[in-house]
């Protein structure tokens, strides 16, 4: 016999999962994500450079600019161009935009319901307006800086190989520090708000982050290996699901903002760190919904971030002068914190320009092993002790807890 | 009485269902007006009997999506298609090949047990009440239409290129000016021409211009700017498939 759940509601994307039960025991877990393949990296073989960072944003709008951007860290790499620093860094506040943005949509308008016990968000208003609207505030802070440094709210175009389209202006970085100055008591209330949550589904016993917070050159993992996705990296196919399975040398990993915490603590700006040591020890126990924790931090990371990035390039000033780029024959990689964790672009490019090579891995791909497993220590520790009733609600919250976005996880290809 | 609201997202990348939600405290304006049924991104209620309004969002990529389309036409009194996913079929629409030999390359097999389907766009499949297109679509358009169906009005319509929202805010003329390639000529206007703002050309995310677009003479130019004809048939398909002729 199984337990079907059809569909899970409050997260991004179509899945479901079958709770397989065999002499009244829970014998397995399927994670079924049905939204269908959309052929990402097909789409853009052959397609000129310029055109692709555009192309990849479209596989997710909740993290659209992450994609833009490891896109184009990928074709700077396959080139060999070295961008400044500020255009890092400009880049870093969009990415922080969309840390903001995900992590509040998920955190007030997906999970905080179950704290709650309500449907959604908008029946929850009712009572807790307060924070609901405290949300909203956040994640339109989010959608601010994704509109200045991407071009607009979703899919935007502004982030381009070598630099932009468009440089913010004085007046939007002074509002930037201004905002994410006054926004950081929201953000630490969010912090109190989501300790409380019970642990849910397995214990995370290896995390996988890339090297720099939020961008960098190689991915890491807890035995303190530097290396490339391909290395140490296995995907496998499964019949039931559009989305693939990874391993970790083998183990079931995790990836995300639990990750990112556990594995890059030391680089936490100062209030964002004190937080994470008041909740080391919990932190220490592993449960996969810690994560949501984990995010509530990162807002208090994001804004203190922010402001910090703000006031340099005010200090400093920037040039706004994007680098010219000659195509050539070339292959790079780009690794990206997306809100959900890490993603990775790979392409060669050939001597016109044009996309020869795609793969592309995003972080709901990264999390499908970790997540079923989570799903299987739940079901097995609730089957038979708690009604039906609270049984789906708990299995829904422990996938939710991953924030899984299962739009980007369907296109999976190694060519 | 309150009119009842489903949002239904087929296989898409959740943008036009993520930019209602982006639509803040004009949502709770909405609110006074719609009671959601059925949203499944920002909601655990499912009550399924029948809708006012159904929003359809994605393409159809697999059955379940061609059936999840069935049931939400034959539920609901307007069906809205929402998004260029919905309306001309999007990126995914435009990637070639059959849908087998698509599978294979990612999968590694042709099997196809979870019925994956060549995506379309929905209005291929059922009739639509309204269509509004944009990658994502400009969020004042679907709140319009929403609020115009709430008071028994015929919501407004446009029908003007990109070019047109390029001329009220006074941007330079990136296609003449610069030589960059920018489809704002030949596309539906709406987004007030944000792309260009960016001193970017205009990707055509919103689909052709209905009637009088002329994408002959577009094609002209952009290959007098020397793009190769591979590159520009290329740039014309991405989010409209085959729609755009010359
Ligand atoms: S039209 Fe664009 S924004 Fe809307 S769902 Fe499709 S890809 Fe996403
Ligand atoms: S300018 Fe073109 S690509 Fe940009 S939003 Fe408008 S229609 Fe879409």
């Amino acid at each position: 016999m199984s337990i079907e759940i059809e569909a899970f509601t409050r997260v991004e994307g179509n899945g479901g999962a079958e709770i397989i039960i065999e002499n009244g025991e829970v014998k397995d877990v399927k994670v079924k994500i049905f939204e269908g393949p959309r052929f990402f990296e097909l789409l853009t073989l052959g397609r000129h450079y310029w055109d692709v960072p555009d192309l990849e944003a479209r596989i997710c709008a909740i993290c659209y600019l992450s994609h833009s951007v490891a896109s184009v860290l990928a074709i700077e790499r396959a080139f060999g161009v070295e961008v400044p620093e500020e255009i890092m860094l400009l880049r870093e506040l969009g990415l922080l935009g969309e840390v903001l943005e995900s992590h509040a949509l998920h955190l007030y308008l997906l999970v905080a319901p179950d704290l709650f016990g309500y449907a959604d968000a908008i029946r929850m208003a009712g009572k807790h307006g307060e924070i609901v609207k405290e949300g909203l505030t956040i994640k339109a802070f989010g959608n601010y800086l994704r509109e200045v440094i991407g071009g607009r709210e979703i899919h935007g175009i502004n982030v381009k190989p070598g630099g932009f389209g468009r440089y913010p202006t004085v007046e939007e970085l002074e509002r930037m520090e201004r905002q994410s100055e006054a926004l950081l008591k929201l953000a630490r209330r969010a912090v109190g708000i989501f300790s409380g949550q019970e642990y849910l589904g397995a214990k995370a016993e290896h995390y996988v982050t890339v090297n720099g917070y939020l961008y960098g050159d190689k991915l890491i993992a807890d035995d303190g290996e530097h290396f490339d996705y391909f290395q140490h990296i296995e995907e496998k196919t499964l019949p039931y699901s559009f989305a693939k399975q990874s391993r970790y040398k083998g183990e079931v990993f995790m990836v995300g903002a639990l990750s990112r915490l556990m594995l890059k603590y030391e680089m936490l700006t100062p209030m964002a760190k004190h937080l994470y040591e008041e909740y080391k020890e919990k932190f220490a126990q592993g449960y996969v919904s810690l994560n949501n924790l984990a995010q509530a931090i990162e807002l208090v990371y994001a804004l203190e971030r922010t402001g910090e990035i703000a006031r340099t390039l005010l200090d400093k000033g920037f040039e706004g002068e994007n680098v010219p780029i000659e195509p050539k024959e070339g292959e790079g990689i780009g690794y990206v914190e997306a809100p959900r964790g890490v993603l990775v672009h790979h392409y060669k490019i050939d001597e016109k320009g044009n996309i020869a090579y795609s793969n592309i891995i995003t972080p709901t791909a990264f999390n499908h092993a970790i997540m079923e497993l989570s799903l299987y220590e739940e079901a097995k520790k609730r089957y038979g002790s708690s009604d039906e009733m609270t049984f789906l609600q708990k299995m829904e919250e422990t996938v939710r807890a991953f924030d899984p976005c299962i739009s980007c996880s369907v296109h999976v290809v190694r060519l | 009485m309150m009119l009842k609201l489903g949002v239904f997202e087929l296989t898409d990348c959740g943008g036009c269902a993520l930019n209602i939600l982006f639509l803040y405290e004009k949502l709770f304006d909405l609110l006074e007006f719609y009671e959601i049924k059925e949203f499944h991104m920002a909601s655990s209620l499912k009550e399924h009997d029948s809708f006012d309004v159904a929003i359809v969002t994605g393409t159809v990529s697999t059955q379940r999506d061609l059936n999840l389309l069935h049931y939400a036409r034959n539920h609901s009194r307007y069906l809205i298609a929402l998004g260029t996913c919905a309306t001309h079929g999007d990126v995914q629409a435009s990637v070639e090949g059959k849908i087998r030999e698509k599978l294979e390359k990612v999968y590694g097999t042709k099997a196809n047990p979870m019925k994956a389907l060549d995506s379309t766009p929905i209005v291929q499949h059922v009739a639509v009440d309204y269509a509004l297109p944009g990658c994502p679509y400009d969020k004042d358009e679907i709140y319009q239409v929403l609020m115009s169906l709430a008071k028994g009005v015929e919501p407004p319509t446009k029908d003007y290129p990109v070019c047109v929202e390029c001329k009220l805010n006074e941007y330079e003329c990136v296609l003449v000016k610069r030589g960059i390639p920018c489809l704002g000529p030949i596309t539906l206007g709406g987004c007030n021409a944000v792309c260009i703002k960016s001193q970017l050309g205009c990707i055509g995310c919103r689909g052709p211009l209905p009637k009088e677009a002329n994408p002959a003479s577009e094609f002209e130019i952009l290959k007098e700017l020397g793009y190769d004809e591979e590159y520009i048939r290329r740039k014309f398909k991405t989010f409209a498939r085959g729609e755009l002729r010359w």
